[in-house]
């Protein structure tokens, strides 16, 4: 039953993404995109992959899209078309259909699906899950291989996070930002939105926190938990205005928090260093938390990659929204 | 099955990568760059799955023995997790970069800006 | 309030309620009209999308009918998630409470992105469908 539905979804994927590169309107397009991973949540649902289900959901329907809006609300949503030229999108076609031939030669040689002796689902994925609630009583493996047995790796990608807004601000930049006056921001104002978007967006907040603390026991963890603080940011800047967005959290404020998040990370990865332990590793923490030692510094890091992640967010949403002047947005 | 979760996997990245090439429209060639990511994240984890395997969260704190059959690999999905939340990072990187080409040459067309870059008085 | 106060009942009832008794068939044939009724409104729901004439119409019937059958096949998975259990415990109920959480956050979320829609609509100056026009 559940092998059907499964079929039945990856054969319907396909198809979305080609609707989606299809529509010659680009607000369609996006919101068919939005629509597609939601379909590709369902799919790894499917083959047991929550957490990465959890993060497509906040992060690839939910974030992408709102940034692809943001960018077209201020440009422009109509695809121009000039004289076909045949020539190179047919090399392109060509190209690519080889490409995917080759590929698909190759599809027969791979493991089976399910096959839990294939040489991926064998070796060191064996040892973390069957030691991993042993070493470090954390039952979400995802969790524990995360933060604990491949932190250097998460550690990086949080710091691409933070690289990747300080680019997006130094690109969109302006040097004597223009005044604009804010009583013309205020002038599509909603009564309704504003009173529902201010009782909602504490909830979010809290959810927030939840999937960042909870993520030990249940899907979730710092990458969804900051995603969903930022989106809860984002709400606000959507519903009162970019003034008062920006009173909350401002574009200085919001670097040093992100690279705070970084250095929280780094740092608690660094202390074992002085007690001859290796770089981010929590055991000699053992003589603070005891037997949780692992535990708990999982969840000081997680706390870093959610502040870097949340702020990542919100300033990517504030410097697309606003052309990068931050002084007006949707 | 076995076939056809790695099939549709190559499917979206051969379409991602035909929508990056022939697309003329920037942020067409965005959204391409996200269906490939995707087919690729399908990929790893119709790797990771196993048949009959339940999420990778211990059950009762794993009492009664942990059997690495029973859970779908942990490792893959990690990958895949950090991957995601980087990929759109560097999306909203591409978009801030089409933002700006558009702020300059008033389009998305990539022939419009290739045009627009050989007579920079017009 | 008054649908927490009912829907919290109903669940607090349902704990009580034990395994293979007539009360638990009761429960379990309200969780299937439950779930029939929500499927139903959501095909009303897309007929009303893909049929009326123009925009505004279109989202009278997605605010509406979506926000109620959601929220119908909710209430049926939260009594689901007690009826089906074995044996009740502390975790049984929190997700049913968590899922009455998702209930209420849909019934103020829902309406507020079509009211949200309708205004963007209304500025951007889409004329609503009168009788005799073509439909757009």
């Amino acid at each position: 039953m559940l092998i059907a539905i499964e079929v039945g979804l990856l054969i319907l994927v396909p198809c979305v993404a080609f609707v989606a590169l299809w529509l010659r309107d680009l607000m369609s397009a996006v919101i068919v995109l939005g629509a597609y991973s939601f379909l590709m949540c369902l799919v790894w649902t499917g083959m047991g992959a929550v957490d990465v289900a959890f993060t497509e959901a906040a992060v690839g329907a939910g974030v992408s899209t709102v940034f692809f809006i943001a960018v077209l609300f201020n440009t422009t949503r109509n695809i121009t078309f000039n004289p076909l030229d045949v020539s190179s999108k047919l090399v392109a076609l060509v190209a690519c259909l080889g490409f995917g031939y080759v590929l698909l030669q190759g599809v027969s040689d791979l493991p089976d699906w399910g096959d839990p002796y294939s040489p991926v689902n064998a070796g060191v994925s064996t040892y973390y899950i069957e030691n991993a609630y042993a070493d470090t009583h954390v039952p979400n493996l995802v969790t524990t291989v995360l933060a604990d047995y491949r932190s250097v790796d998460t550690m990086l990608e949080t710091t691409v996070v933070l690289i990747a807004l300080l680019g997006i601000f130094m690109i969109l930049k302006k040097d004597r930002p223009a005044q604009s006056d804010s009583s013309d921001t205020q002038a599509h104002d909603s009564l309704i939105i504003r009173l529902s978007a201010r009782f909602i967006a504490p909830f979010i907040q809290l959810f927030g926190l939840y999937v960042v603390a909870h993520g030990h026991h249940s899907p979730g963890g710092g990458f969804q938990g900051g995603v969903i603080l930022g989106t809860g940011l984002i709400l606000m800047a959507m519903s009162m205005g970019m003034a008062s967005a920006k009173r909350l959290l401002s574009i200085p404020r919001m670097i040093i928090l992100a690279a705070v998040g970084v250095l929280i990370y780094a740092g608690w990865g660094a202390v074992p260093l002085v007690y001859n332990g290796y770089f981010l590793d929590y055991s000699v923490w053992e003589s603070v938390f005891g037997s949780m030692a692992r535990s708990h510094s999982m969840l000081i890091v997680e706390i870093g990659v959610a502040l870097t992640v949340m702020c990542g967010m919100y300033g990517i949403y504030m410097s697309l929204v606003s052309d990068g002047g931050m002084q007006e947005g949707l | 099955m076995t076939t056809l979760s790695y099939s549709v996997a190559i499917i979206l990245m051969t379409m991602g990568l035909w929508a990056m090439l022939s697309k003329k429209n920037l942020i067409k060639k965005l959204m391409g760059l996200a269906i490939f990511q995707t087919g690729i994240i399908l990929f790893f984890i119709s790797m990771g799955a196993k048949e009959g395997a339940t999420i990778p969260i211990l059950d009762h704190h794993g009492y009664g023995g942990i059997y690495s059959d029973d859970y779908a690999n942990p490792l893959t999905q990690i990958l895949m997790l950090t991957a995601i939340v980087v990929g759109v990072a560097t999306l909203g990187l591409g978009l801030a970069l089409a933002r700006k080409i558009y702020a300059h040459y008033g389009s998305f067309n990539e022939d419009d800006i290739l045009a627009n870059l050989r007579e920079p008085n017009e | 309030m008054i649908i927490n106060m009912v829907l919290v009942g109903l669940v607090a009832f349902g704990t009580t309620v034990t395994h293979g008794g007539p009360l638990h068939s009761v429960f379990n044939a309200l969780v299937g009209v439950l779930l029939i009724a929500g499927l139903l409104f959501f095909l009303s729901t897309c007929v009303g999308i893909l049929r009326f004439p123009d925009f505004y119409t279109r989202l009278n019937a997605a605010g509406k009918g979506d926000t109620l059958s959601t929220i119908l096949m909710l209430v049926a998975c939260a009594l689901m998630v007690i009826t089906s259990a074995h044996h009740v415990d502390r975790t049984v109920v929190l997700s049913a409470i968590k899922i009455i959480m998702i209930v209420n956050f849909i019934f103020i979320g829902s309406p507020t992105a079509t009211h949200a829609l309708l205004e963007a609509a209304h500025w951007s100056e889409i004329k609503p469908w009168k009788r005799n026009d073509p439909p757009c």
